[in-house]
C-alpha cells in the first residue's frame, strides 16, 4: 500500500520532471564521428568545491564526449557573473560554476551555461551529508551529462568483483571510478564472478564451501545471502533473465557441465544443451530471448548462441582455439569476449550473428568484458601491470585505464545495470 | 514552482514514515543515508547498494563438511593444456593407487581437479572436473567402486605454483589425490 503511493508519488514527480526546459541536445552520442565538447569547470568554491570539481572532470573526461579546459586558459574568474563574451573567444561551449558550502551537510548549488546562447542549460541545488561528497560530485556529473546528451550518465553505478587481498578470496563492491571500495563479508574463501539481476538489487555467484560448489545469492536489499542450488558436481552462475526470479548456469550433476535453466519460485530445473564437452558462462540477452555460452563441442572453446528454450544453436566464433566469457551489450547488438590471440587472452566485440569482430586490448592478458548500462564502456581483468587488476575502457577500446590497487588480485569484474 | 516543493516536501514525509518502519537495521539506515543526495528538482531514488557494510550479510550456508584429509600419499597426474586424458605414463601409479584403495576398503578418495591460471575461471572449473573425473573414470575402470570416489574442482583457483612459466603452468594443470578417512564419512 506504502510502496505503491510512493510510486505514484515518483512518477508525479517523473512527469513534472519530463516537460523539457530545454531538448537541445549538444553532444549527439549516436553520431559516428564525435566532436569533443570544450567545457569550462570551475572549482566550485567553498571548502569542498576543489575534491567535487576534480571527481566531475574526471567523470566528464572518461566519457571522451568531453574537452575539459585547464583552468589556465579562463579570462573570467569564479566569483565573476557569467559572461558569454569571456568565453565565446576561448572555443569554450559551456561552463560549470558553483559552491558547496556547510559543514556536516553539504549544499551545493550548480549552473551550467550555454555560452553561445548565454543561458542557463541547468541550475540545481543539492544537499548531501560530508562523507557522501564522491555521490555528490557524481550525482552533478550525471545531471551535467544528462543536461548535454540527452542521456542518464552512469557516475553513480557500481561494479562488483572477486578480490584477493592475500588473505582469502573475497566479493568486492566500489564505484564505478573504482572509489569507495569495500569488501562483502561473505563466507567461502572460493568465488567466481558475480552477476546482477536486471534491476540490481541482487547478485548470484559461485562459491565453494565444504568441498562443494554452489550457486548463492546475495538480495541486497535484505543484505542477505542464500544458497540457490546446488547438486553433485560443480555449479557455476550463470545469468538472470530479465525477471530477476530465473536464471541460467553450468552444472555438471549429470557428468559433464551443461546448461540449465533454474525458476526459483517454481524450482522448475531444464536442461538447456547437453553434449560430452564442456559448456559454461551463459549469458542471457538484454531481452532474455537467447541465451550465449562456452562450448568445446567443435574440438575447442568457442562462443555459441541460442534461444532460451535451448532451441537454434548458432555459433558465433570461429577465429583461434580458445574464446570465453561472452557478456552482452545493453542493447543486445553487440557480444564482449575473451578470447586467445598470438598466445594471450584478448578482449573482443562481435555482432550476435558473428560477423564484424574487432579486437579491443593488446598488452597483457584480458578478461572477463561486462559493459557499462549504457553500452559506452567495458570492464574487464587484465595482467598488464603482473597482478590482476579490475580496468575500465570505452567500448571502442580507448581510455583503457586501471581501478583497482595493485596489492588486490581482482578479477571477474561486472557492472551494475543502474 | 511551489507545487514542487509542496510535492517534494510531501515525498520526503511519506519516505521518512516508510523508513521509520523499516529503519530496525543498522544497514538500512546506512542505505538511507547513503541515498539522501537531495536534490531542489529531483529526488534520486536510493541507492541501496552502496549502504552496504560487511558484518551486516546475513548467510543462510548450512554447509559445514570441511575437508580434513591426507595428502601427498599418492603423486598428482598431471595433463597437457586445455585437454583432459589421462595419459599412459600415469596408468601404473594409478594402478597402484587402485590397490592401496582395495586394500584399505574402507578409505575415501577424493580427486581434485587443477588448472593452470590461463583461461577463464569459469572454463578453468569446469575443465579441473573434466580432469577429476577422467582420474576418477580409469580408476573405477581398474575395480574401485565411485562411490568412494569424491571428485571436486578447484579450477585454477588454488595453484600450487603462482610464477608464469611454462614449469609452473604444468605443475599447476593437475588432479590431485586427498584420502579422506572411512567411507561413508
Amino acid at each position: 500500500m506504502m510502496r505503491s503511493y510512493r510510486i505514484l508519488i515518483i512518477l508525479m514527480l517523473c512527469l513534472l520532471l519530463a516537460v523539457p526546459a530545454s531538448a537541445k541536445i549538444y553532444i549527439d552520442i549516436t553520431s559516428p564521428s564525435i566532436k569533443q565538447l570544450p567545457l569550462a569547470i570551475f572549482d566550485l568554491q567553498g571548502a569542498q568545491g576543489k575534491e567535487v570539481s576534480e571527481i566531475i572532470r574526471n567523470d566528464l573526461t572518461l566519457t571522451g564526449l568531453f574537452m575539459t579546459i585547464d583552468k589556465a586558459a579562463y579570462i573570467e574568474t569564479a566569483s565573476q557573473p557569467f559572461n558569454p563574451k569571456n568565453w565565446t573567444p576561448l572555443g569554450i561551449e559551456a561552463v560549470v560554476k558553483g559552491t558547496v558550502s556547510g559543514d556536516r551537510t553539504l549544499t551545493a548549488e550548480v549552473v551550467l551555461y550555454d555560452t553561445t546562447e548565454g543561458r542557463e542549460i541547468l541550475n540545481k541545488q543539492y544537499q548531501t551529508e560530508k562523507d557522501l561528497t564522491r555521490q555528490l560530485a557524481h550525482t552533478i556529473s550525471n545531471d551535467i551529462y544528462q543536461a548535454m546528451t540527452g542521456r542518464p550518465g552512469v557516475f553513480r553505478t557500481k561494479i562488483v568483483f572477486v578480490g584477493d587481498d592475500g588473505g582469502e578470496k573475497g566479493m568486492y563492491i566500489m564505484d564505478w571510478d573504482g572509489q569507495r571500495m569495500k569488501k562483502l563479508g561473505l563466507k567461502g574463501s572460493l568465488m567466481l564472478t558475480p552477476h546482477w539481476s536486471a534491476d540490481g538489487t541482487k547478485i548470484i555467484y559461485s562459491s565453494d564451501r565444504g568441498r562443494q560448489w554452489s550457486i548463492y545469492l546475495l538480495d541486497f536489499q535484505k543484505m542477505s545471502e542464500k544458497k540457490v542450488f546446488t547438486a553433485k558436481g560443480i555449479n557455476m552462475a550463470g545469468d538472470f533473465f530479465p525477471n530477476g526470479t530465473s536464471f541460467v548456469f553450468s552444472s555438471s550433476k549429470d557428468g559433464t557441465p551443461d546448461i540449465y535453466s533454474y525458476n526459483m519460485e517454481t524450482s522448475a530445473l531444464k536442461k538447456l544443451s547437453s553434449t560430452h564437452g564442456i559448456e559454461v558462462s551463459p549469458a542471457v540477452s538484454p531481452d532474455g530471448s537467447r541465451i550465449a555460452f562456452v562450448s568445446d563441442r567443435g574440438g575447442s572453446p568457442q562462443i555459441y548462441s541460442m534461444r532460451s528454450d535451448g532451441s537454434e544453436l548458432r555459433r558465433i566464433t570461429f577465429e583461434g582455439s580458445y574464446n570465453t566469457s561472452p557478456c552482452w551489450s545493453p542493447l543486445g547488438d553487440r557480444i564482449a569476449f575473451s578470447g586467445r590471440h598470438a598466445g594471450r587472452n584478448q578482449v573482443f566485440l562481435v555482432k550476435p550473428d558473428g560477423t564484424e569482430q574487432v579486437q579491443l586490448t593488446d598488452q597483457g592478458n584480458n578478461e572477463d568484458p561486462s559493459f557499462s548500462p549504457d553500452g559506452r564502456y567495458i570492464t574487464f581483468t587484465s595482467d598488464r601491470e603482473k597482478a590482476k587488476a579490475i580496468y575500465i575502457m570505452r567500448a571502442n577500446g580507448e581510455a583503457q585505464k586501471r581501478i583497482t590497487p595493485k596489492d588486490i588480485r581482482a578479477l571477474g569484474p561486472r557492472w551494475s545495470p543502474n | 514552482m511551489k507545487k514542487y516543493w509542496i510535492l517534494f516536501a510531501l515525498l520526503t514525509l511519506i519516505l521518512a514514515g516508510c523508513q521509520q518502519k523499516t529503519a530496525a537495521k543498522p544497514d538500512e539506515q546506512l542505505q538511507q543515508k547513503d541515498g539522501a543526495v537531495q536534490q531542489k528538482e529531483a529526488d534520486k531514488v536510493a541507492d541501496s547498494r552502496t549502504g552496504t557494510k560487511v558484518e551486516s550479510i546475513d548467510s543462510k550456508d548450512g554447509s559445514s563438511l570441511t575437508g580434513e584429509g591426507k595428502e601427498g600419499m599418492f603423486p598428482d597426474v598431471l595433463f597437457d593444456f586445455d585437454k583432459y586424458d589421462v595419459k599412459e605414463s600415469y596408468q601404473p601409479a594409478l594402478k597402484s593407487l587402485a590397490s592401496w584403495m582395495t586394500k584399505n576398503g574402507s578409505a575415501r578418495l577424493s580427486i581434485e581437479g587443477h588448472c593452470d591460471d590461463r583461461g577463464t575461471n569459469e572454463y578453468n572449473l569446469a575443465l579441473g572436473d573434466r580432469r577429476a573425473k577422467a582420474v576418477r573414470d580409469y580408476i573405477v575402470s581398474l575395480g574401485v567402486p565411485s562411490a568412494r570416489l569424491d571428485v571436486i574442482s578447484y579450477g585454477e583457483e588454488k595453484p600450487l605454483c603462482k610464477d608464469q612459466t611454462e614449469d609452473c603452468w604444468a605443475k599447476n594443470r593437475r588432479a590431485h589425490f586427498v584420502v579422506l578417512g572411512k567411507a561413508g564419512k
